[in-house]
């Protein structure tokens, strides 16, 4: 009995060695397929490029190591990046993203930047059943409970964005003296989707804030003295305006074009490509301005991969040219990587819903230089929180960032009204 | 409420006029459908940042010296592109693939040389010559925003309204009070019947292509000051924006461009203040409108018999 038991035991153990064994060595890839998109010209390269570079970097940093470990297989495999080109056109994207999934049949589907060219590859990738590391597209539509093939990797969700904002004009704006909020905001889903969060914010506040003005633009507007000028008459005492980088650019040139003085002026794209902004429109008209305060400016403690110093350097010796800025996209790009590497890392197999698992198996416990990578249950990114800042002047007449709000993570106090 | 979009309209407007005539000139000349054109404007604007940023000069001196860089690079692109077109059975056709075709070409060659991002030159600097002349002289220049009519508007506005308006009247001139100006007018009327008469006809649409893209230069020169920044793919729109100008003015009537800039920007300028979130549907609403209203445009009987 008992040595017909040792026998079963002998014989399953064997059965299992040869079944486990090949999936270990044998039958490994002789490297991981990882396809994603990039927009090299349009509207969106600017924001594209960056995260692209920052992913390219990291393949070229990982393949000079042996590749990525992949515990589903126990071992470096290299990996290979198949990135098309979508020139910032949507069609052009549904395209190749189809590609990527039936022709290249690729084992990791990565988004292109930004929620309008992230938008076809999350219906893309639920119907072909790929799970979409979805890099920096944080339109709330994308997240849903009954869609598990998605996750967003860089930024948190549209709609939780703007929450300091709201919570700074409704909780400390009072008694600074603002109570008419204008909302001018471009008709895309990541910042029609923030307009849509921080009117909500506003109102459920209940606080004595006044929202005078509420206009949506075309995300292709270039010139706002109009508009501007419509704004002053509504007599705002908080202007917020939610645009892409081109929009910024070109609002905040404006404002400066016709000398018009907001007391308080928020944009989003001089905290997440600062460089890009201080090119454009120059340190003096940044000054003042509230804004997201990015990973780079907090230095977060990180438990994988490079922190912020190190990444830094690494960008500036591979990207020495100055073609591409670095900025929140950058570190955005990077952030993926470590995601995509430490899901490889935990993965039992590269079967879509495993990768799945183990990308929620890290909420709450990664860290990176984009702060704590955290999960809702709809894959929505719920940590690598944004405060928000004011940008200031230092002694060289640099831009530097203040954090205001919230206030456990405050460097200093807002300058309102603006001098 | 209304002063400000009206004033504001006629002034980008005549730079809108400015931005679509070198391709009124191209077409109404050679009837052919310069879809690079936006992509030479793209190319006036990087002369701009090179005047600027690489001779630390005043950006409107690249007014001039992007006119003759590319009246030179037109007259050469010419000889080597649209005499094989004219010879084709269908040249409008075979220009509109061929210069879409170039207009890749630049995009791709200029991302390559200069990356994706935005460029602008700070708004202070356009004129700059002119306010350091004015202080020399003893004058006290403001600089900032200018006002009309008691409101206040961006200085490069007005600078580039005025530079428009110089242009378009050099047009006029170059078109009616000079020889080879009446050439290009009869080439525009009837090309074979002046090619009969023994006019050099690739002499004339050589001239007019390069003239054509001179404009196109100028215009780039302003753009990173009108539309805040410029990149490599700006091209394209400005193409969009440009042909809407020339059909709304009229097809082949260089002249009907300037009253279509305006009445564009008057018209864009109001629906940003009115209805803002459709601003960007306004150049195909229009371009709807003329041809179902006055498929000929706003001066367009005059044109072919000019």
């Amino acid at each position: 009995m008992l040595k017909s038991a040792i026998a079963a035991l002998g014989l399953g153990m064997a059965m299992g060695m040869s079944l486990a064994s090949p999936v270990l060595a044998a039958d490994a890839p002789s490297e991981i397929k990882l396809g994603t998109l990039y927009a090299s010209s349009g509207r969106y390269a600017s924001i594209s490029m960056p995260v692209h570079a920052g992913l390219k970097l990291w393949v070229e940093q990982k393949n000079a190591e042996g590749g990525v470990y992949v515990k589903a297989f126990d071992k470096k495999i290299p990996i290979k990046l198949i990135a098309y080109d979508d020139q910032s056109n949507t069609a052009t994207a549904s395209t190749l993203y189809n590609q990527l999934i039936t022709q290249d049949k690729v084992d990791l589907f990565v988004a292109d930047s930004g929620s309008v060219l992230t938008a076809p590859a999350v219906t893309i990738a639920r119907d072909h059943k790929m799970f979409l590391f979805d890099q920096t597209g944080t339109g709330g539509s994308f997240f849903s409970k009954d869609n598990p093939y998605i996750a967003l990797m860089s930024d948190p969700v549209s709609t939780i964005w703007p929450k300091p904002i709201a919570d700074f004009l409704t909780k400390d704006g009072p008694a600074l003296g603002i109570k008419r909020v204008a909302i001018l905001y471009s008709t895309n889903e990541f910042t029609g989707t923030q307009a849509n969060s921080l009117r909500k914010f506003i109102k459920d506040a209940n606080a004595p804030i006044e929202i005078v003005y509420d206009q949506g633009v075309p995300t292709e507007t270039t010139n706002y003295t109009v508009i501007l000028n419509n704004i002053r008459a509504a007599k705002p005492d908080a202007v917020i305006h939610l645009g892409y980088a081109p929009n910024d650019i070109a609002f905040l040139r404006n404002v400066q074009d016709v000398g018009i003085k907001f007391n308080m002026l928020f944009c989003i794209y001089p905290g997440l490509e600062t460089e890009l902004l201080e090119k454009n429109v120059g340190a003096k008209g940044l000054q003042h301005v509230f804004t997201y305060v990015p990973p780079s400016e907090m230095a977060y403690p990180v438990n994988f991969g490079m922190n912020i110093a190190d990444y830094r350097k690494a960008w500036d010796k591979k990207y020495s040219d100055g073609k591409i800025e670095f900025g929140f996209n950058a570190v955005a790009g990077y952030t993926t990587a470590l995601v995509i590497e430490k899901t490889l890392s935990e993965a039992a197999s590269l079967d879509q819903m495993d990768l799945r698992k183990a990308v929620f198996g890290l909420s709450g416990k990664l860290k990176t230089l984009d702060g704590t990578f955290a999960l809702d249950e709809t894959g929505g990114q719920i940590g690598e929180l944004t405060p928000l800042g004011q940008l200031e002047l230092n002694d060289h007449g640099h831009i530097k960032f203040v954090a205001v709000y919230p206030h456990e993570v405050a460097t200093g106090k807002p300058v309102y009204p603006r001098p | 409420m209304l002063a400000y979009p009206l004033i504001a309209g006629v002034l980008f407007g005549l730079y809108f006029s400015l931005l679509g005539i070198g391709l009124n000139l191209v077409f109404g000349v050679m009837r052919i459908v310069n879809l690079a054109h936006g992509d030479f404007l793209m190319l006036g604007a990087f002369v701009a940042f090179g005047v600027f940023y690489l001779l630390g000069l005043d950006p409107l001196l690249a007014v001039p010296l992007a006119f003759v860089l590319f009246v030179i690079v037109g007259i050469v692109l010419y000889g080597l592109l649209v005499p094989r077109l004219q010879q084709s059975r269908d040249p409008e056709m075979l220009s509109i693939i061929l210069f879409f075709g170039l207009s890749q070409v630049i995009e791709a060659l200029v991302t390559i040389a200069f990356g994706t991002s935005e460029r602008s030159i700070p708004s202070r600097e356009l004129g700059s010559l002119m306010t350091a002349a004015a202080k020399a002289l003893g004058a006290k220049p403001e600089g900032g925003p200018v006002d009309i009519l008691g409101q206040s508007f961006p200085a490069a506005w007005v600078i580039s309204a005025v530079v428009s308006v110089i242009a378009i009247g050099l047009v006029y001139v170059y078109l009616y009070r000079t020889r080879l100006g009446t050439l290009t007018r009869a080439v525009m009327s009837r090309r074979d019947e002046a090619f009969a008469t023994g006019i050099n006809v690739d002499r004339v649409c050589a001239a007019a292509f390069g003239i054509g893209l001179g404009l196109a230069a100028i215009a780039g020169v302003f753009a990173p000051f009108m539309f805040g920044s410029v990149t490599p793919a700006f091209g394209a729109d400005a193409t969009v924006t440009a042909f809407v100008i020339v059909v709304l003015g009229s097809l082949g009537n260089p002249l009907g461009t300037a009253l279509g800039g305006v009445v564009y920007g008057i018209c864009y300028m109001l629906v940003q203040t009115f209805l803002s979130s459709w601003a960007d549907l306004l150049p195909y609403v229009l371009l709807i409108l003329v041809l179902l209203l006055r498929p000929s445009g706003l001066l367009g009987r005059k044109v072919r018999v000019a």
